[in-house]
């Protein structure tokens, strides 16, 4: 808001003197002195006078007068006749609004300029006729803009709440759409009043606008072109006034847009192409036959109020062939990790500690962006949740899967697109050559995630990251996509990082598990072990959230975890899941545990692992 | 089923088409839901399961009297609701949205949110609407100190919790919750869930609930309807149909769903093969068949009627007595 | 091909209805049309002319008859005559509507060949100096009128600095180099406003491509960063860039006919305020007319090429 007070104040500024112009001691406007004509700035005239040996500063502030009436005028009327036209014509819908609207559009096939001088011609010039003509360009941005955000906030959720409860459309227009609509209505009005006055300048310097001897900017300018030779300062003024008044409401028109969009705000300053900074340090290298070992990773964020980890500490290991999942709940720092580790973190986010050692030698967190790049794709690839905004829409499938291929081979034209057509059948898309000269939006849910699949393994990758990759599809599709997964898994020997919220998902695709809560992972082993026999409360509270599958669940619905997941900004200072703990004690709300083996092959964060383990009935939940 | 004294809310072989716009009479007509009949009991939770494009959302607005269905009728307390609904029904049939962060206004307190129904219905004097509302968020286990804050100060469960003192705010009789806690983390679920099954012990309301996690369908109604491409494949109570499904539809989709304790170690069932066809071109004769394992050619030749098994159940298909033994899943 | 037929088909409708309007125009005047075009200065018009100029301009037939004539005529490109000298409003046109379709297209080039590049420079590196800079520039740019801009370059230029010719126009066959020499000052002028707004939105659409999913896909893919901004990030940030290119063009049109005004540029736009100080509205009409189906054309032009780069625009 404090950003728009500088704009705001130019024009209250100029609006003022405007209004107070017959107050001020100016000498009048009109008033002719042709023996001190084209006199140079004094203390009579402090900025000297016209061709007439008029005052040019009077002519200037009176001038204004001219720019903010039409401007003021024209804008008022448009949007108050426009933005009811549109509200009403979005609500009611039906023939006439549509007749109404199709009426606008009319308007917009003609240029501003030249509808405007057609109505000169037929009325003749003047302030009135200046209005008048320039309501009726400026009508049709308000119409449609009042009736698309009508037709967009009808359907939102919070709109049919409104219908469900019984509202009648006068309530919900002014309670629930109106001031949704309030705002881009504003934005309009300022840059309309900008085009108004851009236009009223431009006609009067025409000659078609406002009628001399009345002082108008474009008619001055228009007249001190014709001494700028003897007296270029003339020219001067009336530009400077025209243009600082355009400066100031388009500076009103984007100010508001920001304020009215926080989203654009905040992200203005990031960088976004710029290559993640590799972190410094040795690379820690490791001699085993470990895929992909993970050690400490730590992701940073630096936000305005604190840097936050949305991922802290995080340590696995992946062996070839083998299916890690790591499952964890919204703003668990599950997916963060994922992109880390590929060096796809967000512009805002680096990794700021850790190490992940890939095939015993090379630690990705520490590689140049070029040296990661050659492996992406080849060595280590990733399935995104959405298929439909991670594929590019205006591309074929086959082009982007051919992509894939070409980043990391040289091939020829048809050697690539026989692999691609071997890849799209390998993931079971039928008529897989129709298929590859598909567009992403003519394909199924399913089908485009299969596509998603083929780009992923086609650079024959040994380490797959799939990230939610069925939580978008229906359970008939999901259970094909799943089966898909683990045949590519077995058939390629591919190690694969598992990221899903679902822990049935989990139990049906992955060897081993790792749970992350808050930026941490708080067990980690094999799924059978962990799902029979959980050694952390998180896990089983989590377990224990199931609604049960059998009909001997008689004792009902279970209960969830009572509070919510903590702030990143505001972490317990011990253990994360401590205020939600049904088995805290008070050393857990002041000491960290490390990931520790509490069994063979089992890590867990918490250390009354057996007492949990004991309980057979659930966990009674706690109360936050 | 037949209407009885007891039905609350019946739909009578609704249908619904939209029309896909196009130029020069290209358009293409979708049967969003055709020929459904259902009926809920007052107090009454009825399930509908289905997947996307099944059709399901736009039957839960039919049954409120949101949208008016291109044939057949709904039937609320014995009246069949016209195109415009009278206040005192509106009333009565409530609604809980899937996203709790899209169905509240997020420049209004909640208070004033919740304070809307009254308003409208006139159920209370204004001076009394910071008791009823105070009431209402205790009733779903908020503070109610918190009716001066915004939505977005909530966190996903809680404006889920707000968003259903709304539905509460008009004491309705009928419910329709529309994939309640499907945005909603596993965690929080449960508590949602609880929070429902509570509710409807308390109040006696007669609820739709909408879903496509049968896990949750099963524990939480009384009865289930399974819907594919705007049809009914199958109709009873939910344990019975779970236990023993007889539309090769639902077994296939109780198969496909997810479970915990099933599939470690073991190789998960064949899922089914293909895709749900064009809801603008649907097949002729029953709609499954195209993905069914058990098709013959008279599936084809004309859509299987909603037999009712005598035993409480109904179910669309002409061979559902035949493969009770060979498909019956473990 | 059917969605393109039917957007050329939805293109002719809008020229028969601007042609009705404009057509409409001079009756939808409240009084009449003749008694208003001559009544200048307050006093009442002599009968006898504004008799002679109903039948001028064919007002004392029936509204239908005038329309049907006046609707055969335009197929015959027969724009009627002018009021004050007689000759074919067409004529007149033809001679001048080149060299304002020139300055356009000259205008267009330029403003898109600093535009487009800076933007997409700033756009890929926001909050970098270039990013600055460009913010402080165009928003300046965007804020002087072109007509001011125009007669500060004259004012700079040819008056003080007595290098280049005030105005005026030399046709390309006398002398090539006179000719763009006159056409680049002027073209100039509008491409300095055109240029900033095509940067501005570059520049935004290419921050917005630049966060998509798909992008982080193709980094994924291991494709190398010079591939991605064209294939992935422009190709996609373009279809913003030729929408508002559209949206401006109405505007681009008014700041042509001002700028050739300000430079003596013998296009149509010195045509046309002869014409509207003169009262001659069978000129104005012309102009006006044949300026918005050329308006209508450049749109139709604008969303094919959006067509051909958003293949999810062709379906429907």
């Amino acid at each position: 808001m404090r950003r728009l007070l500088m704009p705001g104040g130019m024009i209250l500024l100029i609006l003022a003197a405007a209004l107070a112009a017959p107050v001020l001691p100016l000498p009048a406007p009109l008033a002719m002195d042709i023996m001190h004509r084209l006199a140079p700035p004094s203390v009579a005239h402090w900025l000297g006078t016209d061709e007439f040996g008029r005052d040019e500063l009077s002519r200037l502030i009176w001038g204004a007068r001219a720019s903010l009436a039409v401007a003021g005028g024209s804008t008022a009327i448009a949007a108050a006749i426009g933005t009811s036209l549109g509200v009403i014509g979005g609500y009611l819908r039906g023939l006439p609004a549509f007749l109404a609207i199709r009426a606008m559009d009319v308007v917009l096939c003609f240029p501003p300029l030249l509808l405007a001088v057609l109505i000169v011609t037929l009325v003749g010039p003047g302030i009135v006729t200046l209005i008048v003509a320039l309501s009726i360009l400026f009508l049709p941005g308000f119409t449609r803009l009042a009736y698309a955000g009508v037709l967009q906030t009808r359907n939102l959720d919070y709109v049919e709440a409104q219908r469900v409860l019984g509202a009648g459309r006068a309530r919900i227009m002014l309670r629930t759409i109106l001031p949704n609509i309030a705002g881009p209505i504003l934005v309009q009005a300022s840059l309309t009043a900008a085009a108004a006055v851009v236009l009223e300048a431009g006609l009067s310097f025409l000659g078609l606008g406002v009628v001399p001897p009345t002082p108008s900017w474009g008619l001055m300018v228009r007249s001190a072109r014709e001494v700028m030779g003897q007296a270029p300062l003339l020219l001067l003024w009336p530009c400077l006034a025209l243009s600082l008044t355009i400066l100031a409401l388009n500076l009103l028109c984007d100010r508001l847009r920001d304020a009215l969009d926080p989203q654009t705000a905040p992200r203005r300053r990031r960088r976004t192409m710029a290559a993640a900074r590799p972190l410094a340090g040795a690379a820690a290298t490791d001699g085993d036959a470990t895929l992909l070992a993970v050690d400490g990773l730590t992701v940073e964020i630096a936000t305005p109020r604190g840097p936050i980890r949305p991922v802290r500490d995080v340590s696995f290991s992946l062996g070839a062939g083998e299916t890690l999942a790591i499952v964890g709940e919204s703003g668990s720092g599950k997916s963060v990790t994922g992109l880390a580790l590929l060096g796809l973190l967000p512009g805002a986010a680096r990794v700021s500690h850790g190490a992940a050692v890939y095939a015993g030698t090379t630690d990705l967190l520490r590689c140049q962006e070029a040296s990661l790049r050659a492996l992406r794709g080849s060595h280590l690839a990733m399935v995104f949740q959405d298929p439909m905004s991670a594929l590019n829409p205006v591309h074929r499938v086959g082009d982007q899967i051919a992509e894939a291929i070409l980043a990391h081979a040289r091939l020829d034209a048809k050697a690539v697109r026989a692999r691609v057509v071997a890849l799209l059948r390998r993931v079971g898309i039928p008529a897989p050559v129709a298929r590859a000269r598909a567009f992403p939006h003519e394909m199924s849910g399913g089908m485009r995630q299969r596509a998603m699949i083929a780009m992923a393994i086609a650079a024959g990758p040994r380490l797959l990251i799939a990230d939610e990759p069925t939580t978008a599809l229906d359970v008939t599709i999901e259970a094909q996509v799943l089966d898909l997964l683990a045949a590519l898994q077995r058939s390629e020997g591919l190690g694969m990082i598992f990221i899903t919220h679902s822990l049935p998902v989990v139990a049906r695709i992955a060897d081993r598990v790792a749970v992350m809560y808050a930026g941490e992972v708080l067990e980690q082993g094999p799924v059978a072990e962990i799902f029979a026999r959980p050694l952390h409360p998180y896990t089983r509270a989590l377990l224990d959230s199931m609604v049960p599958e059998g009909d001997g669940a008689e004792a009902g619905l279970p209960a969830g975890i009572a509070g919510n997941v903590p702030s990143l900004l505001d972490l317990p200072p011990g253990c994360s899941f401590a205020p939600r703990c049904a088995l805290r004690r008070p050393a857990c709300e002041t000491l960290r545990l490390p990931l520790n083996e509490v069994a063979p092959g089992r890590f867990s964060r918490c250390p009354y692992g057996r007492e949990i383990a004991a309980m057979a009935a659930p966990i009674p939940a706690a109360r936050a | 089923m037949e209407p009885t004294r007891h039905t609350l809310i019946a739909a009578e072989g609704v249908t619904m088409r939209f029309g896909r716009a196009g130029f020069f009479g290209r358009g293409k007509l979708v049967h969003a839901v055709s020929d459904v009949s259902l009926s809920l009991a007052r107090g009454e939770t009825l399930g509908l399961v289905g997947e996307s494009g099944s059709g399901k959302s736009t039957l839960g607005r039919l049954m409120l009297g949101l949208l008016a269905p291109s044939a057949g009728r709904v039937r609320f307390d014995g009246a069949a609701l016209g195109a415009q609904l009278p206040p005192a029904l509106r009333r009565r049939m409530q609604l809980v949205f899937q996203d709790p962060q899209a169905s509240l206004d997020p420049r209004r307190r909640i208070g004033a949110q919740l304070a809307d129904g009254l308003a409208i219905h006139r159920l209370a004097p204004k001076a009394e609407y910071a008791a009823r509302i105070a009431a209402l968020l205790e009733q779903v286990g908020l503070d109610p100190a918190h009716a001066s804050r915004f939505p977005h100060e909530f966190s996903g469960g809680q404006r889920q919790r707000i968003a259903i003192a709304r539905a509460l705010s008009t004491a309705p009789d009928f419910i329709v919750a529309d994939e309640p806690v499907s945005a909603l983390d596993v965690s929080v679920q449960a508590q949602i869930l609880a929070l429902l099954a509570t509710l409807r012990a308390r109040l006696g309301v007669a609820m739709l609930f909408i879903s496509h996690d049968l896990r949750v369908v099963r524990q939480l109604c009384d009865r289930v309807a399974v819907l594919y491409l705007g049809r009914v494949m199958e109709e009873g109570p939910a344990r019975a149909v779970f236990a023993a499904p007889r539309h090769p539809y639902t077994r296939a989709l109780l198969a496909a769903s997810p479970r915990l304790g099933q599939s470690i170690g073991q190789p998960a069932p064949p899922p089914l093969a293909g895709e749900p066809p064009d809801p603008a071109a649907p097949p002729s004769g029953c709609v499954f068949r195209t993905r069914c394992p058990l098709a013959v050619d008279a599936c084809a030749a004309a859509v299987p009627p909603l037999r009712d098994c005598g035993d409480g159940r109904r179910v669309a298909c002409i061979r559902a007595g035949e493969g009770d033994d060979a498909a019956a899943l473990p | 091909m059917a969605w393109v037929l039917r957007r050329i088909g939805a293109s002719l409708l809008l020229v028969w209805v601007v042609v009705t309007v404009v057509f409409m125009a001079i009756h939808l005047v409240p009084g009449d049309p003749a008694e208003l075009l001559l009544s200048q200065g307050g006093s009442a018009p002599d009968p006898a002319a504004v008799a002679a100029l109903r039948g001028q301009l064919g007002l004392d037939r029936p509204l239908l008859a005038q329309y049907g004539s006046d609707l055969v005529g335009l197929l015959h490109g027969d724009l009627g005559l002018s009021l004050q000298d007689q000759s074919p409003v067409a004529a007149d046109i033809a001679q001048r509507l080149p060299r304002t379709i020139e300055l356009l297209c000259a205008a267009s080039i330029l403003a898109l060949g600093f535009g487009v590049p800076l933007g997409t420079l700033a756009g890929i590196a926001p909050g970098g100096m270039l990013d600055r800079a460009g913010a402080a520039v165009s928003a300046l740019l965007l804020s002087v009128p072109v007509f001011v801009v125009g007669t500060l370059l004259v004012l700079v230029f040819a008056e003080q600095l007595g290098w280049a010719d005030a105005g005026g126009f030399v046709p390309i066959d006398r002398s090539l180099a006179g000719h763009f020499a006159h056409l680049a000052m002027p073209a100039l002028t509008i491409a300095l406003g055109l240029g900033a707004m095509l940067y501005r939105i570059t520049r935004a659409a290419v921050l917005d491509v630049a966060l998509r999913d798909y992008v982080r896909t193709a980094r994924a893919k291991g494709v190398a960063p010079r591939r991605i901004l064209w294939r992935h990030v422009l190709r996609n940030a373009l279809s913003p860039v030729v929408t508002v290119f559209g949206l401006q063009f109405g505007a681009l049109i008014g700041g042509t006919v001002l700028v050739e005004y300000v430079f003596n540029y013998p296009g149509l736009s010195g045509l046309l305020v002869d014409a509207v100080n003169a009262r001659d509205y069978p000129l104005v009409q012309g102009i006006v007319l044949v300026i918005s189906v050329l308006f209508v054309a450049i749109n139709l032009t604008l969303d094919l090429l959006y067509a051909a780069l958003d293949p999810r625009v062709r379906g429907r």
